[in-house]
């Protein structure tokens, strides 16, 4: 056999091959092109059979040729097979393209109330200032929530507080300081008491903008030897600015609760205005947050501990006033409303 | 209590502080003034006029043409309107140019006359006309004849004066008075205060009233006689200062009982002498259901609690609150006897209360009145009615006192142990400036011991602590340091009770309901809807003694109704559904009537109401009792609970017999849940509803804070999937159980886990049974399972299964 002519058969057989081979378009066209081009009963391997007839000298070159044009076929239909592969990858995958605009499948967090978010706050504040936090009756004794605080039957300082009473001797309690005295007659002797009291309190009062017959407190009280008033404007200090701000200042002034003695208001800067001015602050520049005092004497001996010895402060905040204030809520009676086109406002920050 | 600006510069000079600046000191030093009012709400120009002349107006049948001196020039034209004008009277004549709070005044021509100014009404002027007597406010404020003509009406009337209003607190009965006001002012500015006591005349005939008091109640009661006294009214300087002071003037002897009672603090009574019995004035306590008619013509029923003023045959007054009718002073009285006295506090306070009357008198004895002023003002008033309504004292003053006589108070005062309380470093004689100012005397015993007098005046200063507020007030809050405390270092930390909420909220909100906060004041019929027998403990509420309204009249027992009246709330402002919760206390009596404190639980209570909200994912779909389960079952497994809990039905009257369960842990009851009782819905029109509560006073002693990890097994699982066909009313929880029972029979715990992952009714299924799929997985700790074991036990989970609920394996 002319090993020109088989030369020139191995040519034309590799044109077809590579020009079949653009013409594969999936992977059933490609494995069928391998098997005719590349297989057993290829137009190669037919050439190799043809070889016998070759002159003896001649094979290796024939052979040589055949298997060269092998590997290029090879190599192209390995070529070939990635290419179709990254064709086939980009075709699904811009097959399966999705709206990312769409929403997630989202589950809603629920949101805590407001006043929960505050007393949490408080609590953890204090918590960090190492106060242990305590609760009480909020049906009480007329005892403790007014006798034992120095607010004797029958004196006009009981004016300030409305009271709503169940029996001659139970009531709902006016105000957390009850537990003033219950956390002093249950630690006495030990001290420091330093401990946190929130809670629901009741005042026969009209609801309105302003006022609600229902409210919660937070209470506070230190005991201690040689606890100062100084002491009392520090930690309130430290609160305010946990709080409100790193930039807070508190200040007191001269006030009147029959169980704290001397007895002050406290303000704290205005967070709407930080202490300019304005329809807030009434343009003092501040607003009380507080009722405070040093523990009154009578208090302190009636609860176990000798004034002469030791002495306290107490605080008594209401939770109302400072989520309003926070959160810009204009009237308390939202915080009971409970719509929760607001409540729902409180599972994410603004 | 009402200052005045311009009265209290007559005690204490503060002319060159502007009364904005008083307010300012007087609110930093604890009073604090919540008002600052001018009494000129805008009037100038207008002066006295006296009316020469007064025709009618030839065009106009109700207006009249005056003449009117002003007291300067020609007398104007003035076309007045009012129907009480006359020739001779002295009024108030806006000038053309003044101004009136209505507006400026002009010269206008009414009807064809030409009008050269204005004469006004009490209203036009700006005064305080409901407290003014009807003759004074009808038409022309008519001024008393010796009125000097041309007199700027500003200055004759006080209308210069500001007015502070300082909202008291209860401990200041010292400052319900312009001596109070004044000392108070006195020592925030160091200034000297000019406030001395009247001379007392010597009067050597006897006087004609007896005083006996026969009561513990009274501890001193002084009264003088005046007669001969004219009626009339009182000065207009006098009245305008009640006025000012937001009093109503009514006559001489009553403004000047008034009078007195704002200069000294210290409330009097004048009675008709003459109808004092026998001149004899007695202090003792009311029988029981004796009667009196007061000042305000009301019958009163008094009680052996309060103390009253007879005479031998009957009470005459109220003492301290409100006098007789009987004795009341008229315009027909030439003869009074005044009263100055102290009476018990609390019992003054108890009477006002019981009578539903708080006048200005009681206000002063319920806080305490100074036993100093008792004679003093007695005196001052004698004096007034002696000047101004040409009486004379009949005799001197009888004082009776029973007890001891009040004494000045005498404390104990370190400088040292205040500094140590307020945690200052004021030096003593700064301590010692302070208490000159207040007007308080020290006497140094030892160095560092002193001892402080305490005048009268002042009966809220009574402990060392008392002094030492006066030191840091009168030097300023500001000068208090800001410090922390010395002493042990505490760890704070929360009750298990508080975790226990924490928690439960963290779970709660993180399940995506919101937590609301409700009243815990609440309707007796709020629990109505609940479908409870008559007997429930649910309506054992405990009642409010003096509710404000019914709607929160008594406390709650059960949450569900405040729960349902937010659900109310939001469905009717198109919110199409929500889940909530609230955790709250519920209140539960022992006993009613109550004799104890109730039993308060804290519970968590849920409801999820409406729809759910629809998405691109999920249709909207009522909430149902599987929402609810599994709320519940993610908070138990939350505290490690849900293993050992049992879900039973549960019978609650307000829950849907057939969706309902109850949770038992450990023997415990500690709450149910399921979809609200077709009753129950339609009374709260919330059907479909699901609620669940739960008591968590219950669980917190099982509350665990201990997280430890097992080894992760080390031999693989075995996983059957098995599908029963069973009765529907064949519970899983029973399916299951039995199922762990039998495997776990021989002591081995191969069983590691099972659960059903579906129910199937419908085509395949008969009618009135189910298709419960179950997953077992089994697992030894020791080695690995062998088909042949497992297939072992699966097939005694069926044979138990067929035997207890004649379950069929599905093909
Ligand atoms: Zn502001």
């Amino acid at each position: 056999m002319d090993v020109g002519a088989l030369e020139t058969t191995i040519l034309d057989i590799e044109r077809e091959a590579l020009g079949a081979l653009e013409q594969v378009a999936d992977r059933a066209a490609l494995e069928e092109w391998r098997v005719r081009y590349l297989g057993k009963k290829s137009p190669l391997s037919q050439v190799m059979r043809q070889l016998g007839s070759v002159a003896a000298e001649e094979r290796p070159r024939v052979g040589e040729a055949v298997n060269r044009c092998r590997d290029r076929l090879q190599t192209a239909w390995e070529t070939a097979k990635e290419a179709l592969s990254e064709r086939l990858l980009n075709e699904r995958l811009a097959s399966e393209r999705v709206d990312v605009t769409l929403p997630g499948r989202r589950r809603e967090r629920g949101a805590l109330h407001p006043l929960v978010r505050v007393m949490q706050e408080v609590e953890d504040i204090f918590l960090g200032m190492g106060f242990t936090i305590a609760e009480g009756p909020e049906v009480e004794t007329d005892e403790y929530n007014f006798e034992k605080l120095n607010l004797p039957k029958d004196h006009p300082a009981r004016d300030m507080q409305d009271t709503f009473y169940l029996t001659d001797a139970l009531l709902l309690r006016t105000h957390t300081s009850p537990m003033q005295v219950r956390t002093m007659e249950a630690m006495r002797p030990r001290v420091p008491v330093k401990v946190i009291v929130p809670g629901r309190v009741y005042r026969r009062d009209e609801d309105d903008a302003t006022h609600s017959h229902a409210f919660n407190q937070i209470e506070g009280l230190v005991v201690d030897e040689g606890i100062r008033m100084s002491d009392l404007k520090g930690v309130l200090e430290q609160f305010a600015r946990a709080m409100f701000g790193p930039d807070q200042a508190v200040r007191l002034r001269p006030s009147f609760f029959p169980f704290t003695e001397p007895s002050a208001e406290v303000d704290v800067r205005c967070i709407n205005c930080g202490g300019a001015g304005c329809r807030v602050c009434k343009d003092t520049g501040w607003i009380e947050i507080l009722g405070a005092g040093m523990v009154h004497p009578h208090v302190l001996d009636w609860a176990g501990y000798d004034h002469r010895r030791y002495s306290g402060f107490a605080f008594g905040m209401g939770v109302e006033r400072i989520a309003m204030l926070k959160y810009g809520i204009e009237d308390i009676r939202h915080l009971y409303q409970n719509d929760l086109r607001l409540l729902r406002q409180f599972a994410r920050p603004v | 209590m009402r200052l005045s600006y311009q009265w209290l510069c007559e005690y204490v000079d503060v002319r060159d502080i502007s009364p904005r600046a008083l307010a300012e000191r007087l609110t930093a030093a604890g009073l604090e003034v919540e008002a600052l009012t001018p009494r000129n709400r805008g009037v100038s120009g207008v002066v006295v006029g006296h009316v020469l002349t007064c025709e009618p107006h030839p065009n106009g049948d109700r207006l009249k043409v005056c003449t009117v001196d002003a007291g300067a020039g020609e007398p104007l034209t003035i076309v007045c309107g009012a129907p009480n004008v006359r020739a001779g009277q002295r009024v108030p004549t806006a000038l053309p140019g003044a101004t009136l709070p209505g507006g400026p005044i002009k010269r206008v021509t009414i009807r064809g006359v030409e009008s050269n100014g204005m004469l006004c009404s009490a209203e036009e002027l700006g005064l305080e006309v409901k407290l003014l007597p009807k003759d004074l406010t009808e038409g022309l404020f008519v001024l008393p004849e010796d009125t000097p003509v041309g007199e700027d009406i500003v200055k004759l009337l006080q209308l210069d004066d500001v007015i502070l209003e300082i909202g008291l607190t209860p401990n200041r009965s010292d400052c319900l008075s312009m001596r109070g006001l004044a000392y108070e002012v006195g020592a925030l500015y160091d200034r000297p205060v000019r406030f001395s006591p009247p001379s007392e005349p010597s009067v050597p005939e006897p006087s004609p009233v007896r005083v006996s008091i026969e009561t513990e109640r009274c501890a001193r009661y002084d009264a003088q006689v005046v007669s001969g006294l004219i009626p009339r009214p009182s000065p207009l300087w006098m009245q305008m200062r009640l006025l000012a002071m937001g009093i109503r003037p009514i006559n001489l002897m009553v403004d000047v009982t008034n009078y007195v009672m704002l200069e000294w603090g210290q409330p009097l009574h004048a009675f008709d002498f003459e109808q004092v019995r026998e001149g004899h004035i007695i202090v003792r306590q009311a029988g029981a259901d004796e009667r009196l008619v007061t000042l305000d013509g009301q019958e009163r029923v008094l009680n052996d609690d309060t103390i009253v003023i007879a005479d031998p045959e009957r009470a005459i007054g109220i003492a301290g609150v409100m006098g007789g009718e009987n004795s009341e002073v008229r315009s027909s009285t030439r003869r009074v006897v005044i009263e100055s006295a102290t009476f018990d506090a609390a019992s003054v306070r108890r009477t006002g209360q019981r009578l539903g009357l708080r006048s200005e008198a009681q206000q002063r004895f319920e806080k305490g009145v100074d036993p100093v002023a008792v004679r003093a003002a007695l005196v001052r008033a004698a004096q007034l009615l002696c000047d101004l309504g040409g009486g004379r004292r009949e005799g001197g003053v009888v004082s009776v006192t029973r007890g001891e006589a009040a004494v000045a108070r005498r404390l104990e005062f370190s400088p040292e142990r205040c500094n140590r309380l307020l945690g200052t470093d004021i030096p003593p004689s700064e301590m010692r400036a302070v208490f000159r100012r207040l007007g308080f005397s020290v006497q140094e015993r030892d160095a560092g011991a002193w001892e402080v007098d305490i005048p009268t005046r002042r009966p809220d200063i009574a402990l060392e602590a008392d002094l030492a507020e006066e030191i840091a007030r009168l030097i300023g809050y500001g000068a208090i340091p800001s410090t922390l405390p010395f002493g042990a270092t505490t760890v704070g930390v929360r009750t298990p009770s508080q975790r226990l909420r924490r928690r439960t909220r963290e779970v709660l909100t993180g399940l995506g309901m919101t937590e609301v906060f409700t009243y815990a004041l609440t309707h007796p019929s709020s629990v109505d809807a609940l479908g409870l027998a008559a007997d429930s403990p649910y309506r054992q509420m405990i009642p409010l003694r003096m509710p404000m309204s019914e709607e929160r009249s008594v406390l709650r027992t059960h949450l569900l109704p405040s729960l349902a009246q937010v659900a109310q709330y939001n469905l009717a402002r198109d919110v199409a559904g929500g889940q909530i919760f609230e955790i709250a206390r519920v209140y539960w009596p022992r006993r009613l009537p109550l004799d104890a404190q109730p039993c308060e639980r804290t519970q968590w209570a849920g409801l999820w109401f409406g729809t759910t909200d629809a998405d691109v994912w999920n249709r909207a779909r009522r909430y149902d009792f599987y929402d609810a389960k599994g709320a519940v079952e993610v908070w138990l497994e939350a505290f490690g609970w849900l293993d050992g809990a049992e879900f039973r039905p549960a019978a609650s009257p307000w829950l849907h017999p057939g969706r309902a369960a109850e949770v038992w842990l450990s023997g415990m009851r500690i709450g149910s849940f399921g979809e609200l009782h077709p009753k129950t819905a339609a009374s709260l029109e919330l059907e479909g509803a699901v609620y669940a509560e739960f008591d968590l006073d219950l669980v917190v002693e099982r509350l665990s804070d201990r997280w430890l990890v097992e080894p992760l097994p080390r031999h693989p699982a075995a996983r059957r999937d098995l599908a029963v066909v069973v009765h529907r009313d064949v519970m899983a929880q029973d399916l299951l159980r039995v199922a762990e029972e039998a495997v776990h029979a021989d002591g081995e715990r191969l069983l590691e886990d099972i659960r059903v992952f579906d129910v199937y009714t419908g085509p395949g299924v008969p009618e009135d049974k189910k298709s419960v799929a179950i997953r077992l997985t089994f697992r030894s700790k020791e080695r690995t399972l062998t088909d042949e074991e497992v297939d072992r036990l699966v097939q005694r989970v069926l044979s138990v299964w067929t035997a207890r609920f004649a379950a069929a394996l599905r093909g």
